[in-house]
């Protein structure tokens, strides 16, 4: 066989295993498992207290913007990290493009600050 | 681990010499950004009026240190070949700067008229196209992959922009889980390329993957997924499904930036790890790019036959278009010059036409509020200019000269013959034949412009902003210019000896 | 060999990932198996940079990671706000646009 089929061969055998995988695991699953539905099987909990109302309560929508700012800023330190452990190594230069990562950063908090983003309403 | 691995690394750190001059147009343009987020951060609302002359002045200040440093001329490269700048990367940054002025002349009216949020929308725009402009430079996968990024998820934001519209927000929902699920396929693939060669530079990779005693599979098995994954990008069939919804839910202007800069961005990327990185594999990436190439023309004519709304025709229309610009890929071993000539010269005809003819759907749709086909019934009647003006797209679209669209054409036709093998003049077959099919559909707009009735006989004239009035200017311009002195781009495409140097035999 | 253990591990996690997006209908279900994927992305380059000595494999994951906090972030206020113009997040339910 040549070097080009082969090569495809395995583009192949990788697609093959893909749909075999899922197909295998969704079929399994429904040989499996016996289909006997009842209508306390579908409630989400199905022992302990009955669920009211839908799956998606409400919750505090600014839990969510204050969890997602603090996510970003949260990962953006990940860069810092590195810096920090070989802070004399990286010397002035070092200091000038964390200078200018940090600024940009607060620059975007400060951004978020005046869209009043950050206050309690 | 981290610590002791940069141990090894920072005991002998040197910073990299920066070479100013070269990274002027992104430093300019990167400060510009920032300045807008000053201004919208200090004004508030009392600076939504500002934003769309400041924002243009921040897309076209860049543009002087790109003159300089075409006058300049010589190729540099930076960080240890992780960033060249040279006469294909200026030209597409230019590419990317004006075609992100025009979108801005396009949102301007669009924009505040409607109820959207105005500064913000500036504020990703420029951020986009950010990405965009450094991703012409970057030969490296990190940078390919942080470029990509930074120009994709502000665009998914975009696409999302009509708050309250459904449409919209199914447009952008459908938008980013593709963008994202291709970038994580992608990001599968670089990680095996890095496994592979042990960098993340693109010719350390097209270098090493070329050497052949490295595990083939995998390398197959990496580009494929690299591949696939710039695919969805740049929406070619079969990984186009996402495409016509997103364009016909997303706000017009936006439908425009994303069929023309972010799809030309996702070929810029094709293009440098095709010819870079993947250019000692071109018995991988040549077959793919055929079937690719091929299918994306066909499916995307056969559907846009049966369009009855304008902005879903150019989505498929702009599938059989992406389809043409992927041809040359498909000979780019046997006729390396010629194909990376073909890709860059279409990318750039074809962001103007293509742009253009959005300009008329946003000024026609000002007066008709539809976008169906047959609300531009009679536009000739009332609007001669919009008419002559779309004609002058269309007609460039379907390859008709003296227009740009022809030259473009012309080009991939040349590259494909000049490989001389079977797989090229396959092609170019497939190719003549979706051609004539895409004439059919282009003539019907032409038809309903020129000879229909206008729809309920309403011929008031339509009323054109000015801002409007000069993206028709600047798009029809080079529209026409680059059809009638196809030699313009000859002047930056003709040095790429730099490019494709890794190339067998190129 | 000590690297093929996490290639397989890497695999895995890429496989369950694309089932994940390909077969779940539930928005946020769908974000979680993208974030599987990059995941997956992240244990290859941290054991490939291992083996091959260099630490611009962490430095790649330390990129994915960063913008793929970005990209959920994107993905949520997405989600978020259909859920809010329509009070369902299933994703069969958008079907406006078709043609």
């Amino acid at each position: 066989m040549s070097d080009f089929l082969r090569s495809y061969l395995t583009v192949g055998i990788f697609l093959g295993v893909a749909v075999v995988l899922v197909s295998a695991l969704l079929g399994l699953s429904s040989l499996l498992r016996p289909s006997k539905p009842t209508p306390q099987k579908s409630i989400v909990y199905e022992s302990g207290v009955d669920p009211v109302g839908t799956g998606w309560a409400q919750s505090q929508i600014r839990y969510y913007i204050f969890a997602l700012l603090f996510v970003v800023f949260d990962v953006e330190a990940v860069f810092i990290f590195p810096w920090a452990t070989r802070l004399e190594a990286y010397g002035l230069f070092g200091l000038i493009e964390m200078g200018i990562f940090i600024f940009i950063l607060f620059l975007s908090l400060v951004y978020a600050w005046r869209k009043g983003v950050l206050r309690w309403v | 681990m981290i610590a002791t691995l940069l141990a090894q690394v920072s005991s002998t750190f040197e910073p990299p010499t920066l070479d100013f001059h070269a990274l002027a147009p992104e430093i300019t343009f990167a400060a510009c950004v920032a300045l807008l987020y000053l201004v919208d951060m200090i004004k508030l609302e009392d600076g939504r009026r500002l934003m769309p002359g400041l924002s243009g002045l921040a897309l076209l200040a860049p543009l002087i240190p790109i003159m300089t440093l075409a006058l300049d001329g010589a190729d540099r490269t930076l960080f240890g070949g992780a960033f060249v700048v040279d006469n294909v990367a200026l030209l597409l940054k230019a590419m990317f700067f004006l075609s992100g002025y025009v979108v801005v002349l396009l949102s301007t009216n669009h924009l505040a008229e409607g109820d959207f949020w105005e500064s913000e929308y500036y504020l990703m725009l420029t951020s986009s196209l950010l990405g965009m402009v450094v991703m012409s430079s970057a030969r490296d996968l990190v940078t390919i992959f942080v470029a990509l990024e930074l120009l994709s998820i502000p665009a998914y934001l975009m696409a999302t922009w009509e708050k309250r519209s459904l449409r919209s927000n199914e447009a952008g929902l459908k938008y980013y889980l593709m963008g994202v699920f291709a970038s994580a396929l992608m990001l599968y693939g670089m990680s095996l390329l890095f496994g592979i060669s042990g960098s993340t530079l693109l010719t350390d990779i097209g270098a090493r993957i070329a050497e052949g005693n490295s595990s083939t599979p995998i390398v197959s098995l990496a580009i494929v997924l690299v591949i696939v994954g710039f695919a969805f990008k740049v929406s070619a069939v079969p990984f186009h499904s996402w495409a016509p919804d997103t364009y016909e839910g997303a706000p017009t202007p936006v439908t425009a930036f994303l069929a023309v800069a972010s799809k030309a961005a996702g070929f810029v990327a094709l293009l440098q790890l095709a010819f870079v990185g993947f250019a000692g594999r071109t018995d991988v990436v040549e077959p793919l790019m055929w079937v690719l190439a091929a299918a994306s023309m066909t499916v995307g004519n056969l559907i846009a036959l049966r369009q009855t709304n304008i902005v879903r025709m150019l989505a498929y229309s702009g599938i059989a278009q992406a389809g043409f610009i992927l041809a040359p890929f498909a000979v780019m071993s046997d006729s390396a010059t010629e194909s990376l000539t073909a890709v860059v010269t279409y990318l750039v005809i074809y962001a103007a036409m293509n742009l253009g003819a959005f300009v008329i759907v946003i000024a026609v749709a000002r007066k008709t509020q539809s976008g169906e086909i047959s609300s531009f019934g009679g536009l000739f009647g009332y609007a001669p200019g919009l008419t002559v003006a779309m004609t002058v797209f269309l007609a460039s679209l379907a390859g008709i000269p003296p227009l740009g669209g022809w030259f473009a054409k012309f080009v991939v036709f040349k590259a494909l013959a000049t490989a001389g093998t079977p797989w090229g003049y396959s092609l170019a077959v497939v190719m003549a034949v979706n051609s004539v099919v895409a004439f059919y559909y282009y003539a019907l707009v032409l038809k309903a412009m020129w000879f229909d009735e206008a729809p309920y006989g309403d011929t008031s004239p339509v009323r054109v902003p000015v801002s409007l009035i000069s993206a028709t200017g600047l798009t029809a311009g080079a529209t026409i210019l680059f059809g009638v002195f196809p030699g313009l781009l000859g002047h930056f495409t003709g040095s790429l000896e730099g490019i494709i140097a890794v190339l067998p035999g190129g | 060999m000590w690297l093929n253990q996490f290639l397989i591990l890497g695999a895995l996690l890429f496989c369950i990932g694309v089932y994940g997006v390909l077969a779940r209908r539930n928005g946020v279900m769908v974000l979680m198996s993208i974030e599987l994927i990059l995941n997956s992305v992240n244990i290859n380059l941290v054991a490939f940079g291992a083996f091959n000595g260099t630490p611009v494999g962490q430095v790649f994951a330390l990129f994915v990671i960063a913008v793929a906090a970005a990209e959920v972030g994107v993905g949520l206020a997405i989600v978020l706000l259909i859920y809010r113009n329509r009070t369902s997040i299933d994703l069969d339910a958008a079907d406006l646009l078709k043609g």
